[in-house]
């Protein structure tokens, strides 16, 4: 334990205090008079939360462009949900077990093939590969329900409460986003650091970007496919819709719209979104244009996300630093989108 | 044997449509390293302007198409010089095209939606009745696609050759330093390139629309076909595109023959997989950014 003291300074600076206050505040939420509704709601930006960060830890931190994330999802979700209702197993056993054969499936029938390629081919291959399932769930329709979707998938408890898988839900989401945070903290975040700035000192210095990739991406899909199986066994049903282009655009701009590359943008961004969504319901077809009017503004006119307003506001508030910036903003000052470097070629 | 003829024939059909189709998308990607993700919304909105012209408005399908192209234009005009120039000198360039051109497809998506309504539309063939092989029937309004894609082929090939713009294209697509060094005006060519691609693309969705149905969101099963097809040929890779349209069309068809038409996107991952670990770059592919 070296260091100890230095090491627990850094842990009251403003930030993490008013982490831990938010934090505070959503474990007591349900006792502060928060409707069955909106505890609801709050769970499955919860689920989404976890998708869109680790959707963003892919395409954000890593640099790989993926689309097929919300394929991911699935297979977590029909995995977890046929195992527990052919087999009749209980959904703490085979969440995991859903989570581990996304992992598995995805690392080898995506990861392996397309991490050696470079940017829009993953994209494009991902995509296919995320668009190609629905006619699989309808070949294996005597199991998935086909197009219709799966009904009556066990609970996670019995009669569950709406509080219950509320909590449910904040307990995966503390876990994944601790996990994330080791990620891009650790060995795996650094190496993409290493080789965004320069990729031919970082080979040099034995980074290996398809094994580093390769690593990153199964664990984006274990976490994936984990809140997928929650996502099933939360609501007791899932359909082939969940493939659909609305559930994607929702996701990505999610993670987008709330900053990529950030840590804090993601989870922001799901919130607004999953919200946004269900108190948007009556708009119909609405809601679909405003996604699209979003994404093409953000993108023409604050790339960075809500994370890039949060560190405009800031700099109002405090005086501007001189010099470099703080090393220890991953969020906060968002880090560019990893696709750049991809041609190589000056622009 | 009749079955497959037939089928085989249907698959050169379609795989000529989506030959056209995948052309727009190679040459912009090959020229300007943008990938349209607002690509299959293109090709629906013209048809959906043909279709408002000739059976709304009444309108000779000549004069519909024409019309149609002429938005087609309009709207690479605005694209270019009002979103994508800006976003191309930005450092993330690449997602950020990728992003807003998807933002594009959706509000394309929404924007029919709210104008011509959730039914399903096709574009009125152009030659109605069909004539009798010693496999069975054709119709008529097929063999003209089969023509009119052929030569729209051999027309592409003599624009790129040929003109200077397309000369110009090809030069910016080989080398774009080296384009810049020998005069080429960089943003001209792009513009040219947004209005070519565009105006194939708006066609190759006629064409589909006469084949096919439409709906405000096939955008995006199109979009996907010609994703994998551009891929498959070699990103910027015209003879690829080709190549590879026909080779899917054909496998398209023997699928459905014989497994049925739930296997067609299952096929086409995994045809698209096994041509990406063969050769990443493309059938016909030369560089690999």
């Amino acid at each position: 334990m070296r260091g100890a003291g230095r090491r627990l300074m850094p842990l009251l600076r403003p930030r993490n205090l008013v982490l831990a206050s938010v934090g505070a505040l959503l474990v007591a939420w349900p006792y502060l008079g928060a409707d069955r509704f909106v505890l609801h709601v709050a769970a499955l930006t919860f689920v989404w939360a976890v998708v869109a960060s680790y959707w963003n830890l892919t395409n954000g931190f890593a640099g790989i462009t993926s689309l097929g994330n919300m394929g991911f999802f699935a297979i977590g979700a029909y995995t977890s949900a046929v195992l527990a209702k052919e087999l009749d197993l209980t959904p703490w056993a085979t969440m995991p077990v859903g989570a581990l054969a996304t992992m598995a499936l995805v690392t080898v029938l995506v990861g392996l093939p397309v991490l050696r390629l470079r940017g829009i081919y993953i994209a494009l291959l991902t995509l296919a590969f995320a668009d190609a399932l629905p006619s699989v769930i309808t070949i294996f329709r005597a199991w998935t329900g086909g197009g219709i979707g799966l009904l009556g998938i066990p609970e996670l408890l019995e009669d569950l409460e709406k509080w219950q898988a509320y909590y449910f839900a904040l307990a995966f989401f503390a876990v994944a986003q601790a996990a994330l945070v080791l990620v891009v903290r650790g060995a795996p975040g650094l190496a993409f650091v290493a080789l965004r700035d320069s990729e031919p000192f970082a080979q040099a210095l034995g980074v290996d970007r398809f094994k580093e990739g390769l690593r990153v991406f199964a664990i984006s899909a274990f976490f994936t496919g984990f809140a997928g199986a929650l996502y099933a066994h939360l609501l007791g049903q899932i359909s082939p819709a969940m493939l659909g282009i609305e559930q994607f655009l929702m996701v990505i701009s999610m993670w987008m719209l709330g900053g990529a590359g950030t840590l804090l943008g993601p989870v922001l961004g799901a919130a607004i979104i999953t919200f946004g969504n269900e108190y948007l319901r009556v708009a119909g077809s609405l809601r679909l244009g405003l996604l699209g009017l979003a994404i093409v503004i953000t993108v023409l006119f604050f790339p960075g996300g809500i994370m890039q307003l949060v560190g405009r506001a800031r700099g109002f508030l405090t005086r501007p630093r001189r010099g470099g910036s703080d090393p220890d903003t991953v969020d906060g000052a968002a880090l560019p989108v990893g696709s750049g470097s991809e041609t190589g070629e000056g622009r | 044997m009749d079955a497959f003829l037939n089928s085989l024939a249907s698959g050169l059909i379609v795989g000529s449509l989506y030959a056209i189709m995948a052309m727009g998308l190679t040459i912009l990607y090959g020229v300007s390293h943008v990938f349209n993700f607002a690509h299959g919304h293109v090709a629906v909105v013209a048809a959906y302007l043909v279709w408002f012209a000739a059976v709304r408005l009444g309108l000779a399908l000549p004069v519909g198409v024409a019309a149609a192209l002429l938005v087609m234009v309009v709207l690479a005009l605005a694209t270019y010089w009002g979103a994508i120039r800006g976003l191309l000198r930005r450092s993330e360039w690449g997602f950020g095209t990728l992003l807003f051109t998807l933002g594009l497809a959706i509000l394309a998506e929404y924007a029919l939606l709210e104008l011509f309504g959730p039914r399903v539309k096709s574009v009125p063939a152009v030659l109605p009745g069909s004539v009798r092989l010693w496999f069975g029937r054709l119709a008529l309004n097929d063999l003209f696609l089969i023509t009119a894609s052929v030569v729209l082929m051999v027309l592409v090939g003599a624009f790129l050759k040929r003109t200077l713009t397309g000369q110009a294209m090809r030069a910016v697509a080989q080398s774009l330093p080296g384009a810049q060094v020998v005069g080429i005006d960089i943003d001209r060519i792009y513009g040219a390139t947004f209005i070519f691609a565009f105006v194939m693309t708006g066609l190759s969705g006629v064409l589909l629309g006469t084949k096919t149905y439409m709906t405000p969101h096939i955008g995006w099963e199109w979009m996907i076909k010609g994703f994998v097809i551009v891929a498959f040929g070699g990103l910027g890779s015209v003879p690829g595109a080709i190549v590879a349209a026909f080779l899917l069309g054909v496998v398209e068809a023997l699928v459905t023959l014989y497994l049925g038409a739930i296997w067609i996107w299952p096929a086409w991952l995994v045809t698209f997989i096994v041509a990406l670990w063969l050769r990443p770059q493309g059938i016909l592919g030369g560089r690999s950014t």
